[in-house]
């Protein structure tokens, strides 16, 4: 979010300089939008005259519109489920019903706030580090002057996405070791500590190691769309930039971090949607009991009390309060990006 | 423009048809395998059924073992077996959902949810018609094997046949020390729980330079009962499950809040303050346990076997390399007092929540209980266990079965196992239960055979046993008392039910709480124990103990007749 | 001809004092960034040719101190491997290429700014992003729609990622305007300029979403629990390799279920162990989609055409 902010001035700047058939797919957007609002007086009528008009479009749409009431739509029956004690042996309607006793006893559970809080203190977390490192060092690659060394270095950085989180937890439970540990030998070795430190056995360490360890998994996977995102940055306009005289930062500022503005933005609102998503993973497999009351999000409480008990309407009731959360933040996150008139995802 | 359109639509549209299409084909060929089988009346005609079994394996055919291809000639039947990948509430959900089974299933905690939704077939006349082995092998155990409407719905894995054997080796829990510290101890024979803690304080004094560990613990995720159940086993009861059930009044307790519990935390704690306990028991997962017990500098801990076999084999290696067994451990029965009787080798158990079912799917179910009874002659238990004669195990001249060396270590090969089949059928099949024994004094397993376990023995193995003057390591051990209910962790508990969550509850909190009170300040236990007793005491811990004090008395009942 | 237009500022520059420190220093935290990176990929790979029981010493780097080739003889010793290598390579191959496709003409028809339905379809798609209806009646439609057992599940259900279909919009829309007008103006319909001139363009971000697709494309093996566990025929890599390796953890047990904890104690030594197993198949199930990558990076910078194209 911080880094937002600074971003909003330097992109009207980088407009004024940028070559003025450019500047129409910044622009384009806020004009067209109000395409359905806008509708003239008659209405349905001429709702339908425009359908007509544009049948090509409507039939490349309808065949995955099937798809999607299909394939998701469809199965939200399923939601019933987290009102009933479900037996799969039965059918629907013999099922019984219990009312809300599965999200009373999701949200009645007094370590409720405290999964809460980790679910998005850790969310939120990754989500700006997420972030911050991937343009940064999207960035920085492409800064390389060397070619060959920027793909290698490109290929290697995203090694780590491949590799899965049993394999990954257990290289960093070692890296973190209090007997001979890498991260405890350099600090003890830089004279920053006096003896080893038990980093997962202290809770308020859990959420910074966890933030770190996804950076580390990730970045250079991440930074994979925003490389793409650059190769469409025109050219002609770091040309120009160069010829005013503007420096490599000037260049950076006003050219590169406003063409990954579109990107950045659509990930954005569409992560903060996923903010109860913190995964369960690596919290899993870090999460021990020492620092149970850092590490245990919801889908490790879901994963407790639904799956490993087979109680299917609990996650399902998990799993609505989560659809439920997610859209208001989805709304509110596109409600205000509509209002700062940034790019925005509906 | 629209005519290239449509075209394109179409393209779509087939592509996505042909792929339907070609699926279709698959879906056909795969689906006649079992179908063509079930329907084929005729005794002597080869049908093949499905089976699935909740646990991993190799998928196979039992017609490609060597063992399943003699059940084969004997019967014309084949099972295609498919083992669990991913979780099996999942898995056995989709099963019930669709209300399509494999014909033959070997759940795991999923029973209950397979019994109440009606998967599997009634068994009680099958078997009187055509399972005259099954009766034998299971009769004693029908009131146990009843489920509430009187209907027998699978057949359990743990019917023991004969006199019980106990195993040679310790296969279960025990407290473990390294064999140097009892060498230099001269080999004392020690029972209590603090003569064992203070052979370690010595070990440690006297070498002060060699940066060892006193004492390590296995906590980790679904591991941690690793940690919990060491109480219950000091206190001299065997692994009923986090729980221990009075020999007199049979009454449960949990004892989580016990003073046996207190007891063991604080002598962690002592350990602690003295240096001697590795703090990382805590944090450390399992790869890194099983490297700190392999690294030769953990002098004691408590654990299963089972889940330390991994180290205890590559110490046995390294000591088989250098002939210097110093680093192996050794299993003890330690027990708090003088006046314990340990209590650590299992009794006979008859595991009534889990065992092979028939489904509701099954086109032939007679076949398959034929198929079953033919597997409890002895003849063919001798086959799932020991094999063939003279190829996979061996008689003396006074009809004992052993194995020779080449025989023990191609018996133990995975590869051999799993196409040979004793993988697949020492045990997820209608069985005579481990410890069983056959008419001629033989063990049926062969693993709990004296001769066999002996031939494993290593030199320094036998100097050791030599030193407490014993035949086999379990002879250390007293033997297990009678428990008609034993054990009570197979006392089925609705999944998703109060008392499921329970235990779900205390384990949160014992998580949280044991590694605070066995790092804590000396001063501090009292007050941290409190708090913990004080948060433990407001789960519903009566109502657990009710339900299986309950269960225990009708168990106890069942197993008489009554 | 990549090579000289990947990179437009490289030639002819002016470099300042501040421009090499800036260099050298990016030069020096990439080469951490690869040590760093780097490193758990030697690591799982020396542990993979790494003696499964000396493993369990811990302590193995980033080479094997025991060298051996049993676990991934163990690996590659089940005949069904290389059938399952081929079906995750046909599920790759035609469920990226069909669900890219697919997104790509959904994300044309909602980056149409005029489209009357663009709001709808839009909604429609994105929230479906947030909710499932759960397992039991995803399973109950696959199996309604007689799709269990057949090769379609791997590909029709997950059609369309729609993630993918609004990285690919926002592609769209930040294309010059200008360019789609004219070819409206030379009388090009819908279908067609989605075709001729919208795909061509969007080459960059068509390889991002390709890569991402076949990524999970070739990963998944939750599909193939769920509809195909019982038909080998179309079981995948990675759905053997969990089975492998769970395999080799049940024979050294879990320990979670107590029942099982007596089927293994009376079965013996092991030559492999779960650890051992779990290198080894990282290694076989992420080397051949690695390779991808370097080959689809040189697409990443075709867009530098458009440079061309406008002018």
């Amino acid at each position: 979010m911080d880094k937002a902010n600074p971003i909003g001035p330097a992109e009207t700047k980088a407009l004024r300089e940028m070559p003025a058939e450019s500047k129409g797919f910044f622009n384009k957007q806020r004009k067209n939008d109000t395409g359905l609002n806008t509708r003239p007086p008659s209405g349905e009528k001429s709702f339908f005259q425009k359908l007509l008009q544009q049948k090509a479009l409507v039939f490349m749409s309808i065949p995955f519109l099937l798809w999607l009431f299909i394939f998701k739509y469809l199965p939200l029956w399923g939601w019933t489920i987290a009102f009933q004690d479900f037996k799969p042996a039965k059918k629907i309607f013999d099922q019984e019903w219990v009312g809300l006793k599965h999200f009373t006893f999701l949200f009645q559970d007094e370590h409720f706030l405290r999964v809460m809080r980790n679910t998005l203190a850790m969310s939120f977390i990754n989500l700006v580090l997420g972030f911050v490192t991937a343009i940064v060092l999207a960035i920085l690659l492409n800064e390389l002057r060397n070619l060959m060394f920027k793909r290698v270095v490109q290929t290697i950085s995203y090694l780590p996405h491949f590799i899965s989180w049993v394999v990954a937890a257990s290289i960093i439970s070692t890296a973190l070791s209090s007997d001979g540990g890498i991260i405890n030998e350099l600090l003890l070795w830089l004279g920053l500590i006096k003896e080893p430190i038990l980093w997962l056995g202290e809770g308020e360490y859990f959420w910074g190691i966890l933030g770190v360890s996804e950076v580390w998994k990730n970045v250079g996977w991440n930074t994979i769309i925003y490389l793409a995102a650059m190769t469409m940055i025109d050219p002609s306009q770091y040309e120009a930039a160069e010829i005013d005289g503007a420096g490599r930062f000037q260049r950076i500022w006003n050219i590169t971090l406003p063409g990954l503005k579109p990107v950045f933005i659509i990930l954005l609102i569409m992560n903060i949607g996923n903010l109860l998503e913190s995964g369960f993973e690596p919290q899993y497999l870090l999460g021990n009991g020492m620092n149970v009351d850092y590490s245990e999000n919801l889908d490790i409480f879901v994963l407790k009390y639904g799956i490993q008990m087979g109680n299917f309407s609990l996650s399902i009731a998990a799993g609505m309060f989560k659809t439920v959360v997610s859209f208001i933040l989805l709304f509110t996150a596109n409600h205000i990006a509509k209002r700062l008139g940034e790019e925005r995802l509906f | 423009m629209n005519k290239k359109f449509w075209m394109s639509c179409l393209t779509v549209v087939m592509m996505v048809s042909l792929l339907a299409a070609c699926g279709g084909k698959d879906n056909q060929t795969a689906d006649n395998t079992p179908a063509a089988g079930g329907e084929g009346e005729k005794k002597e005609e080869k049908v093949t059924f499905t089976y699935f079994n909740a646990a991993a394996g190799k998928d196979k055919n039992t017609n490609e073992t060597t063992i399943g291809k003699i059940f084969e000639d004997q019967t014309g039947v084949n099972f295609k077996m498919e083992h669990l990948v991913g979780d099996e509430n999942t898995k056995v959900g989709t099963f019930i959902a669709s209300n399509d089974y494999p014909d033959v299933i070997v759940p795991g905690n999923s029973i209950d949810k397979l019994v109440g939704a009606g998967a599997f077939i009634p068994l009680n006349d099958l078997i009187d018609k055509y399972g005259p082995n099954i009766k034998r092998v299971y009769e004693p155990y029908y009131n146990l094997m009843k489920a509430e409407d009187g209907n027998i719905y699978f057949l359990p894995l743990s019917a023991v046949v004969g006199e019980y054997t106990s195993a040679p080796n310790i296969e279960q829990g025990a407290f473990w020390i390294q064999r140097r510290v009892l060498k230099e101890a001269g080999y004392p024979k020690i029972k209590t729980f603090d003569e064992y803690l203070g052979l370690i304080r010595d070990y440690v004094k006297k070498h002060p330079e060699e940066g060892l560990t006193g004492y390590l613990a296995l906590t980790t995720q679904d591991k941690f009962f690793a940690l919990t159940n060491a109480p219950m086993h000091l206190a001299g009861y065997p692994n009923d499950g986090g729980i221990i059930i009075d020999m007199e009044t049979h009454v449960a307790n949990d004892y989580a809040d016990d003073d046996i519990t207190k007891r063991y935390l604080q002598e962690l704690n002592k350990l602690n303050t003295e240096g001697l306990f590795d703090k990382s028991s805590f944090v450390d997962n399992y790869d890194q346990y099983l490297a700190k017990l392999t690294s030769g500098k953990v002098l004691g801990f408590f654990d299963y076997r089972w889940q330390v076999g991994q180290s205890m084999n590559n110490l046995r290696e390294t000591a088989n390399a250098s002939g210097n067994d110093d680093l192996e451990y050794m299993a003890l029965p330690i027990v708090y007092d003088e006046n314990i009787k340990d209590q650590y080798l299992d009794p006979p158990s008859f595991v009534n929540n889990r065992g092979v079912g028939i489904s509701v799917s099954a086109k032939d179910p007679e076949r398959i209980v034929k198929y079953f009874n033919n597997l409890l002659t002895d003849e063919n238990q001798v086959l799932s266990n020991w094999g063939i004669k003279d190829e996979t195990y061996s008689v003396d001249e006074n009809g004992r079965f052993y194995r020779t060396e080449e025989q023990i270590t191609q018996t133990n090969t995975e590869a051999f196992r799993e196409s040979f089949g004793f993988k697949y059928f020492e045990y997820n099949w209608p069985r005579y239960g481990n410890g069983s024994t056959l008419p001629d004094g033989n063990s049926v397993g062969a693993g709990r055979q004296p001769e066999v376990a002996k031939m494993s023995y290593s030199e320094p193995d036998k100097k050791l046993l030599e030193a407490y003057d014993i035949d086999s390591f379990s002879q250390l051990f007293a033997a297990p008392d009678d428990r008609p209910w034993y054990p009570a962790w197979s006392i089925p508990i609705d999944q998703g039910s109060p008392a499921q969550i329970f235990t779900q509850k205390k384990s949160d909190l014992q998580r949280k709480y044991f590694p605070k009170l066995v790092l804590a300040n000396p001063a501090e236990f009292d007050r941290i124990w409190n708090e913990y007793v004080g948060e433990f005491s407001k789960l519903d811990v009566k109502g657990y103990e009710d339900l299986i004090t309950e269960e225990v008395a009708k168990k106890i009942a069942n197993a008489q007749g009554q | 001809m990549a090579k000289t237009s990947d990179s437009p500022r490289a030639h002819a520059r002016f470099k300042s004092p501040a421009d090499r420190i800036f260099d050298t220093l990016n030069i020096v935290f990439m080469i951490c960034l690869m040590v760093v990176t780097l490193y758990p990929f030697l690591n799982t790979l020396a542990v993979s040719f790494n003696n499964a029981t000396d493993s369990v010493k811990g302590g193995i780097y980033l080479w094997p101190r025991d060298f051996t080739w049993e676990n991934y003889k163990y690996v590659f010793n089940e005949a069904t491997i290389f059938q399952a290598t081929f079906i995750s390579v046909l599920r790759t191959v035609i469920g990226t290429i069909t669900s890219v496709f697919c997104c790509a003409m959904v994300a044309y028809t909602i980056s149409r700014p005029e489209y009357v339905l663009r709001k709808f379809v839009s909604i429609a798609f994105i929230l479906t992003m947030y909710f499932s209806g759960g397992l039991i009646p995803n399973f109950l439609l696959i199996r309604e729609l007689g799709m269990l057992g057949t090769f379609s599940v791997y590909i029709i259900p997950g059609l369309i990622g729609v993630f993918n279909v609004i990285v690919i919009r926002s592609f769209i829309e930040g294309l010059p305007e200008g360019i789609l007008e004219s070819a409206r103006i030379d009388g090009a319909g819908e279908f067609t300029t989605f075709m001729r001139i919208v795909l061509p363009l969007c080459v960059p971000v068509l390889a991002t979403v390709s890569l991402f697709t076949a990524v999970s494309q070739w990963n998944s093996w939750f599909d193939v629990f769920l509809y195909n566990s019982s038909y080998t025929e179309l079981s995948t890599l990675q759905y053997e390799l969990m089975k492998i390796l769970q395999n080799s953890n049940s024979s050294m047990n879990s320990g979670n279920d107590y029942a099982s904890q007596f089927a293994s104690s009376e079965s013996g030594a092991n030559q492999v162990t779960p650890t051992s197993i779990r290198a080894t198949m990282t290694i076989v199930a992420s080397v051949p989609i690695i390779l991808v990558y370097p080959f689809l990076q040189k697409y990443f910078v075709q867009g530098m055409t458009l440079g061309g194209v406008k002018g």
